[in-house]
């Protein structure tokens, strides 16, 4: 199954770097880190042999109203470990470094981050909408969305702000 | 002199060997590929966004229509994934089945697989040979569930019906078929030397890049890893089956072809394992019919047929899940595109279509 990184090795963390935060007192406490150690702690879990996380198993965001959150989950399949790094990001403004400067494989699903949630990321190679049309301007999976009316205008398919309701 | 300049070719949407609605945009220098660029989202539903505004068991149809070859897998990765976040513990003889439907479906899909590369490679007969047994698989699903494709059968806590006596014999005469159908493709395929001509050395992918990709499922296997989520987490009833996972050398075109036939032979003997180790007792778990999950989030992942098929599920402690996010195994494998196509010619591109098999419901989303 695959066991969760211990807290020894979280704490070790937490001293090589000044913003890692865990909740000591959870079975597998999520690592929350700030935007400026991010890429340094990942590129350090990805090519320091003794944790050796060459897979990043899965990579998403969540909309929490307040704020957006990015999830990062990494496998080690040197050791068989599992570990979770999260980071908040400003709701109004959210970028955050590129992980494909470590892991050249998330490339398509920071685009769909980018393309549903609005999150930019610095230093990706071909950071375009992948799933969503090219014009579109509102981001589909924040809980805010409301979807664009589509128009035809002269032949061209535009997508207007929808009216409100009152 | 003559000079040749590069211009750009679209296949697709509406090719026949791009597996749907796939839009490759292949940059050439006459007739080498100099890159290739997939451009999806012509099949796109918001399946993640939908997910949000349905109750836990409503979202089960939904990933019917991820992958909607191997709707079984997609089932049983959510289940899972609510099962993990909610703590509910499933039935033995449940698990069997649920194994046993998912490797018939592995089988089914791999089917697909052979019939549309052979079909792209211009054999057109060879499609109908792996579809008329594909439809063998339909039938066994049909009896069990009522369904042919999108199953809907795997639920949250177990199976919605049980396995009935006809089911299991006819999964069995199955079975007692499978060397059969495989000498049957060797003798048309797998011996055949145009099609061993067209595969062998072509869109090879090395181990490192395998891995730099985040390549998953057969093609990160036919590289050389031997990465299998059945193996690695033994979820479900995996870790108590006798099975090997077939590696492949070089990962050409050819071995991306030769692991899914072997692991149609892995398959049918894990199914026969679980058919003759099946257990009595219930097929479903007590589960209330308005699930609430405690406050949380769960990722859960399987071996679908095409690769890793994970779900992140966050629950906010209401009947409606949070956000759910699905980590889409041909979505990633889709990104070796470029590097597999490049150097080769436009005839190539549509083997390197097919092996690595991507299915447009689940790249979308």
């Amino acid at each position: 199954m695959g066991s969760y990184l211990e807290i020894k090795y979280l704490e070790e963390l937490q001293q090589q770097y000044a913003s890692v935060e865990f909740d000591s007192e959870q079975p597998e406490p999520h690592i929350y880190v700030g935007t400026e150690d991010l890429l340094a702690l990942m590129k350090e879990l990805q090519e320091n042999p003794i944790w050796a996380f060459d897979r990043m198993a899965n990579i998403t965001s969540v909309d929490y109203k307040e704020y957006i959150e990015m999830v990062y989950m990494l496998y080690s399949r040197r050791f068989d470990k599992w570990v979770t790094v999260k980071c908040k990001l400003d709701r109004e403004k959210p970028v955050v470094e590129s992980m494909t400067q470590v892991w050249p494989g998330t490339e398509f699903e920071e685009r769909e981050i980018f393309d549903l949630m609005g999150v930019e990321f610095l230093h990706h190679p071909d950071l375009r909408r992948i799933l969503m049309p090219e014009d579109y301007t509102a981001y589909p999976l924040r809980k805010d969305f409301v979807p664009l009316q589509p128009k035809i205008e002269g032949g061209v398919l535009k997508w207007l702000q929808p009216k409100s309701l009152s | 002199m003559a000079t040749t300049e590069k211009f750009v070719l679209n296949m697709g949407p509406q090719h026949p060997s791009t597996h749907g609605v796939l839009q490759v945009q292949v940059e050439l220098d006459g007739e080498n590929i100099v890159g290739a660029k997939p451009v999806m989202g012509y099949l796109h539903r918001g399946i993640e966004k939908l997910m949000e505004s349905r109750t836990y068991q409503q979202c089960v149809p939904f990933t019917d229509r991820l992958d909607y070859v191997s709707s079984m897998n997609n089932n049983l990765g959510f289940c899972m994934a609510v099962e993990k976040l909610a703590g509910i513990e499933v039935p033995e003889r449940a698990q069997y089945i649920r194994t046993i439907c998912c490797e018939l479906n592995r089988i089914a899909s791999h089917h697909v697989f052979i019939g549309s590369l052979t079909n792209d490679l211009g054999s057109a007969t060879g499609m109908i040979y792996a579809f008329r047994d594909r439809e063998k698989i339909l039938d066994l699903f049909n009896i069990i569930c009522g369904a042919r494709m999108t199953c809907h059968y795997i639920r949250i806590g177990g199976v919605i019906a049980d396995a009935q006596d006809e089911f299991l014999q006819k999964t069995e005469e199955f079975i007692n078929y499978v060397p059969e159908m495989l000498d049957e493709y060797d003798r048309l395929f797998t011996g055949n030397e145009i099609f061993q001509k067209r595969m062998q050395g072509t869109s090879i992918i090395s181990k490192e890049d395998a891995l730099r990709f985040g390549m998953s499922g057969p093609n990160i296997r036919a590289s050389g890893w031997d990465y299998d989520i059945r193996k690695i987490d033994k979820y479900g009833i995996y870790g108590k089956l006798d099975f090997d996972i077939p590696v492949g050398k070089t990962g050409d075109n050819w071995d991306r072809y030769i692991i899914r036939l072997q692991e149609i032979v892995e398959s049918a003997k894990i199914i026969r394992q679980c058919l003759d180790n099946m257990p009595e007792g219930p097929f479903m778990a007590k589960v209330p019919k308005m699930l609430k999950p405690p406050k949380g989030d769960a990722y859960h992942r399987v071996e679908n047929t095409r690769g890793e098929l994970g779900f992140y599920i966050v629950s906010d402690g209401t009947n409606k899940p949070y956000r759910v996010h699905i980590r889409r195994p041909s979505f990633i494998n889709l990104q070796a595109l470029d590097h597999m196509c490049k150097g080769m010619v436009l005839a190539d591109a549509v083997t390197a279509f097919a092996t690595i098999d991507p299915l447009m419901g689940e790249v979308d989303c």
